[in-house]
C-alpha cells in the first residue's frame, strides 16, 4: 500500500479497501468507453494491415517480418507479465500485492497472441535442408505442431492462473452485483467459491505450483521463438545465448509495461493508493538489473562472434550489428541499457513515480525496435535456390527493411488489440486483487520503532 | 520465518567472540592437520617446479587439466561471497545476517587459492615475468590486451581487492568490540585496525553507506570475473568452447557451487563453533530455496549449451559431446556430474524436511560441489583430447598423484585460512546480529503470533 512518508502510517481495514476497489470496478465511465473505442479502431486497422499482407500470400517471407516482430514483442512483453506475479509470490514480497492482478490480467492477451502465431508459422519455410531445433523429428508435428502446443500451453496456463487467483474476487463481484451481466458472468466463473479453508488451501498451493510451472515453461517458448523464427533463418547463426537474451529482454519489457500500466491506472483510473511509491521503487530495481543483464547478454554473444572471426560470424555481425540493422540496435542500446542505467542508478529517480515510468516506456520502445531487428532481419534473408541446402554463411547482405503502411498498421493494431483485451478484462475481473491486498493488511501493523513509526510486516508461510 | 530468539547484546558478544578470545583444543588439532596437508601440497609444487610439468598428466594435446579445472572451481566458489552478501544486502533479505561474513571471507581465500593455480600450471612460474616485463605490445600475440588471458589476472585481482575491502569495511565495528575486550599488544593491533571506531551516528552512517556502495560496485566485478574466465574458452575456436552462452553459464554455475559451499561452511561452522543460536533451520532453508532457483537457471543454460552445440550438426562439435556423454570414462564422470549437481540435490530440496535438515543439506551441498568440479573438468579435457583433422598426436589425460596432492592442498589451504581468520575475527558479524534483533517482531494474526519484520516507514 502506498503511504505518505512523513505521516504516521495508518493501515486501512480490509472492508475499506474492498469497498473502494469494488466501487472503481463497478464504475464504467465515458473515458473508459472512449479508450475502448480508440483501441478497437486501431485494432481494426491492424486487421486491415493483416488482410493486405494475407492478400500478398506467404511466398515472399519478408512481408511477414514486421508481423512476426509484433507477435514476438507481444509474446515477450505481455505474456511475460504473469511471471512477475508468479515470481514475486514465490519470493513472498509484500509490496507485490496491489500489482499482481494487473500482471495476471495481461494473460488474456495470450488468446490474440496464439491466433497471431498461426500465420507466422505458415510463413516459415519447411525445416528440410536448414538448421532447426527439432533435428530429425517428423517436421510438421514438431515444427508447427510443437510451436502451437508449447505456446498454447503457456497461454492456457496463464489464463488458468488468472482464473484461479481471481476466484475470491469473482465471488465478491457475484455477491455485490447479482443482477448485472458482469455479476452473472462472475457467478459462472467463481464456481461456488465460499472461501472455506479447503478452498483457500487449494488456491494458495495452485498459485505456487502453476506459477512455478509457468516460470519454467516460458523460457521454452522463448527458445522456440529464437530458434525457429530467427536463428533457423540466419545462415551461420549459432547463438546459444539468444533464448536467454530474449528471456531477459522479455522480463525487462514486462517490468516496463507493468510500470507504465500502473502509472496509467494511477493517473486515469484513480488507483493512487494501490500503485504507490513502494511499487514503483521496488520494480525499478529489477528494471535496472534487467537493463544491465540486457547489455551483458548482448555483449556475451557479440564478443564471442567478434573473436571467432569465422565467415558466418563476420557476416552476421555486419548484418545485425554494424551495417543493415545498426540503427535499430543503437536505438535499443540507448533505450534498453544506457537510459535505464543513467537514470535508475540514482535513488531519487528510482524512488519516484515518474522516473521508473519514463524509463519503462523507453524500455518498451527499445524492446519493440529490438524485436524488429531480431525478426525482420532473418525474414528478409531469401531462401536458397530450390534443391540446394541452406548455406552456413550469408550469401549476400540484405539491406535493412523499412516498414510499409501495412506493417505500421499491423504493429500498432497488434499492440492495441492486446491492450483492448486487457482493458476489457479489467471490467470483468478487478484490476487490483481485493483478497491479496486484504491479506497483506492483516499481516501489517504499525508500531513505534525507536523515535519513529514503522510498519511491521508479518512473514506468513 | 524468523522465530524470535531474543539475545542480549552481551550474550551475542560472548557467544560470537568465544574462539577469538580463547583457543579451543580442536582448533589447534584441526589447524595442525590442515597445515600438514598444505605443507604436503607445497612440497608437491616444489617437486613440480624442480622436475617440470612432466610429473603431471598433461600431455599433447591436453595441456589444460586439473590445475585449470581447480582454478575455475575456486573462482566459482568465490562467487558465494558477493551473491550472499552484496545481492542479499541490496535486496534487504533479513536472513543474510549470520552468513555474510563467512561467505565474504570464503570469497577472499578461494580467490587466493585460485590465483595459485595458473602459477603452478605454468610449471616455471618465474617465466611469467618474461611475458609481463617489458610488456611487449608489438608482438601481436601474448601478452596482448586483447587476450582474455590478460584480462583474467586484472579481473581477479580487482575482485580480490574489492572483496578484501568489503570484508574489512564490515569488520570495523566488530574490531572495535574486540579492541575493547583485549589487552596488551592485541588491544593495540585491534585499535589500529578499528580506525578509532566509537559507533557514533556519523560513523554508522558512513559505514552503512560504504556497505551499500561497495555492494553495488562489486556486483559488476563479480559478474565480469567468471565471464572473463569463460572467455578464455569461448573466444577460441576449440569445438564445444566457442559458444556464446559460456559467460552466463559459467557465472550461474559459479553461483550454484559458491552458494552450496556457503551451505557446507555454515553447517560445519555451526557445529564447530556451537552457533545454534545464530544459524537456524530457517537460514539453511532460505539458502536451499535460493539454490533451487539458481540450479534451475543453470540447468536452462546447460540445456541451451547442449542444444545449440548440436544445432550446426558439425562433426567436431558432436564428437566432443559424444566423448563427454557416451564414451567411458568420460561418460561415467558425466553421469556423476549430472546426478550430483542437479538430479539428486534439486528434487531433494523440494522437500521442506530436507531443506531444514543440517545433515541432508551438508551432504547435498557437498555433492553439488563435487559435481561442479567434474563439470569444469568435462568442459576442459574432452574438448582438448578429441582427434581433429590436423591432430596427429592425441591422447587421454590422467591426473598424476602430484596434481591430486596440489588440488587437495588448495582445499586444505582455504579451510586452514578460514580457521586462522576465525581465531582473530568473528565469523558472524556481531553488529549485523544486533541490528537483526532490533528488527525482529511479532504480529498477532487471528489467534496466532506470526514472526514479523520491522519495515522502516
Amino acid at each position: 500500500m502506498a503511504h505518505d512518508e512523513h505521516a504516521i502510517p495508518r493501515v486501512p481495514t480490509h472492508q475499506e479497501v474492498a469497498s473502494d476497489i469494488m466501487a472503481r470496478f463497478q464504475n464504467v465511465n465515458q473515458r473508459y468507453w472512449r479508450l475502448v473505442w480508440l483501441l478497437a479502431l486501431l485494432f481494426a486497422g491492424g486487421i486491415v494491415g493483416f488482410i493486405i499482407r494475407l492478400s500478398d500470400g506467404f511466398d515472399d517471407r519478408s512481408n511477414w517480418g514486421y508481423y512476426t516482430a509484433t507477435l514476438s514483442f507481444l509474446a515477450s512483453t505481455f505474456l511475460a507479465m504473469p511471471i512477475i506475479s508468479a515470481g514475486l509470490r514465490l519470493a513472498k514480497t509484500n509490496w507485490r500485492r496491489p500489482l499482481t492482478r494487473l500482471t495476471e490480467n495481461m494473460a488474456i492477451t495470450g488468446v490474440l497472441i496464439w491466433l497471431m502465431l498461426i500465420p507466422s508459422l505458415i510463413a516459415l519455410p519447411e525445416t528440410e535442408g536448414r538448421l532447426d531445433i527439432w533435428f530429425d523429428f517428423p517436421h510438421w508435428m514438431a515444427f508447427r505442431g510443437g510451436n502451437l502446443m508449447v505456446w498454447g500451453t503457456v497461454v492456457l496456463l496463464g489464463l488458468f492462473l488468472l482464473w484461479l487467483l481471481a476466484l475470491p474476487d469473482l465471488a465478491a463481484v457475484r455477491d455485490h452485483m447479482p443482477r448485472s451481466p458482469r455479476g452473472r458472468f462472475a457467478r459462472a466463473l467463481s464456481l461456488g467459491w465460499t472461501g472455506n479453508v479447503r478452498q483457500w488451501r487449494l488456491l494458495h498451493s495452485g498459485a505456487l505450483l502453476f506459477g512455478a510451472f509457468y516460470l519454467m515453461l516460458y523460457p521454452t517458448l522463448q527458445t522456440l521463438l529464437q530458434a525457429d523464427f530467427q536463428a533457423g533463418l540466419l545462415p551461420g547463426m549459432k547463438d546459444a545465448i539468444a533464448p536467454a537474451t530474449a528471456l531477459i529482454n522479455a522480463l525487462q519489457g514486462a517490468v516496463g509495461m507493468t510500470l507504465v500500466v500502473m502509472y496509467v491506472m494511477r493517473r486515469f483510473g484513480g488507483y493512487e493508493r494501490y500503485f504507490g511509491i513502494d511499487q514503483f521503487w521496488a520494480l525499478s530495481k529489477p528494471l535496472l538489473a534487467f537493463s544491465l543483464l540486457w547489455f551483458y547478454f548482448w555483449w556475451g554473444s557479440f564478443i564471442t562472434f567478434w573473436y571467432g572471426r569465422q565467415p558466418g560470424e563476420t557476416e552476421l555481425i555486419r548484418f545485425m550489428v554494424l551495417d543493415s540493422y545498426r540503427y535499430p540496435l543503437m536505438i535499443s542500446f540507448v533505450l534498453n541499457f544506457i537510459g535505464p542505467l543513467v537514470a535508475l542508478i540514482w535513488n531519487p529517480v528510482r524512488r519516484s513515480i515518474w522516473g521508473p515510468t519514463i524509463v519503462g516506456a523507453g524500455v518498451l520502445v527499445g524492446a519493440l525496435v529490438n524485436h524488429i531487428r531480431w525478426y525482420v532481419a532473418p525474414f528478409s534473408v531469401p531462401d536458397p535456390p530450390a534443391g540446394e541446402p541452406w548455406p552456413h554463411v550469408l550469401p549476400e547482405l540484405p539491406a535493412g527493411q523499412l516498414p510499409g503502411v501495412a506493417d505500421v498498421l499491423i504493429v500498432v493494431g497488434g499492440i492495441s488489440g492486446a491492450l483492448l483485451l486487457f482493458t476489457l478484462v479489467n471490467k470483468i475481473i478487478p484490476v487490483v486483487s481485493m483478497w491479496e491486498v486484504g491479506e497483506g493488511l492483516r499481516l501489517t501493523k504499525v508500531r513505534r520503532f525507536l523515535a519513529r513509526y514503522a510498519m511491521v510486516i508479518a512473514k506468513s508461510h | 520465518m524468523y522465530h524470535r530468539r531474543i539475545l542480549t547484546e552481551a550474550q551475542i558478544n560472548q557467544q560470537l567472540l568465544g574462539t577469538v578470545l580463547t583457543t579451543p583444543l580442536w582448533w589447534i588439532v584441526l589447524v595442525s592437520l590442515l597445515g600438514i596437508v598444505v605443507a604436503g601440497a607445497v612440497g608437491a609444487v616444489g617437486w613440480l617446479f624442480n622436475q617440470g610439468l612432466g610429473v603431471t598428466g598433461l600431455r599433447q594435446p591436453v595441456f589444460w587439466g586439473f590445475f585449470i579445472t581447480n582454478f575455475i572451481f575456486w573462482v566459482g566458489i568465490s562467487h558465494a561471497g558477493v551473491m550472499i552478501s552484496a545481492i542479499l544486502r541490496l535486496s534487504q533479505a533479513e536472513w543474510r545476517r549470520p552468513m555474510v561474513r563467512a561467505a565474504e571471507t570464503m570469497t577472499v581465500f578461494a580467490l587466493m587459492a585460485s590465483l595459485t593455480m595458473p602459477l603452478v600450471h605454468a610449471g616455471r612460474p618465474w617465466r611469467i615475468f618474461y611475458w609481463v616485463f617489458p610488456y611487449d605490445w608489438a608482438r601481436g600475440i601474448w601478452p596482448d590486451v586483447r587476450s582474455p588471458l590478460v584480462w583474467d589476472p586484472i579481473a581477479i585481482t580487482t575482485y580480490l581487492t574489492s572483496s578484501m575491502l568489503f570484508v574489512y569495511t564490515a569488520l570495523i565495528p566488530d574490531l572495535a568490540i574486540i579492541r575493547d575486550r583485549s589487552t596488551g599488544w592485541r588491544r593495540s593491533v585491534y585499535g589500529v585496525l578499528s580506525l578509532g571506531w566509537h559507533g557514533n551516528p556519523r560513523q554508522w552512517k558512513i559505514q552503512g553507506f560504504a556497505g551499500i556502495l561497495l555492494s553495488a560496485l562489486i556486483l559488476p566485478v563479480f559478474v565480469s570475473v567468471h565471464s572473463i574466465v569463460s572467455w578464455d574458452f569461448s573466444v577460441s575456436l576449440v569445438p564445444s568452447w566457442h559458444v556464446t552462452i559460456f559467460a552466463p553459464y559459467f557465472v550461474i554455475g559459479a553461483v550454484h557451487s559458491g552458494v552450496s559451499a556457503v551451505v557446507t561452511l555454515m553447517i560445519i561452522m555451526r557445529k564447530l563453533y556451537k552457533l545454534e543460536n545464530f544459524i537456524w533451520e530457517e537460514h539453511i532453508d532460505a539458502l536451499a530455496r535460493l539454490l533451487m532457483v539458481v540450479a534451475m537457471a543453470w540447468m536452462f543454460l546447460f540445456w541451451l549449451d547442449l542444444v545449440f552445440a548440436l544445432w550446426l550438426k558439425e562433426e567436431q562439435e558432436i564428437t566432443v559431446w559424444q566423448l563427454r556423454m557416451f564414451e567411458p570414462p568420460w561418460s561415467w564422470l558425466f553421469f556423476l556430474f549430472f546426478m550430483f549437481s542437479f538430479v539428486i540435490p534439486v528434487p531433494l530440496w523440494l522437500f521442506r524436511r530436507v531443506r531444514r535438515s543440517f545433515t541432508w543439506m551438508l551432504w547435498t551441498s557437498l555433492l553439488v560441489n563435487f559435481g561442479m568440479f567434474l563439470e569444469r573438468f568435462l568442459i576442459i579435457v574432452p574438448a582438448l583430447m578429441r582427434k581433429g583433422p590436423q591432430t596427429f598426436t592425441y591422447a587421454t589425460y590422467r591426473p598424476s598423484p602430484v596434481e591430486f596432492t596440489i588440488i587437495f592442498g588448495t582445499v586444505a589451504l582455504v579451510c586452514f585460512l578460514l580457521l586462522i581468520f576465525s581465531k582473530f575475527f568473528p565469523l558472524i558479524p556481531l553488529w549485523e546480529e544486533k541490528e537483526g534483533q532490533l528488527l525482529i517482531d511479532e504480529v498477532k494474526v487471528g489467534n496466532v503470533y506470526v514472526p514479523a519484520l520491522v519495515k522502516e516507514h
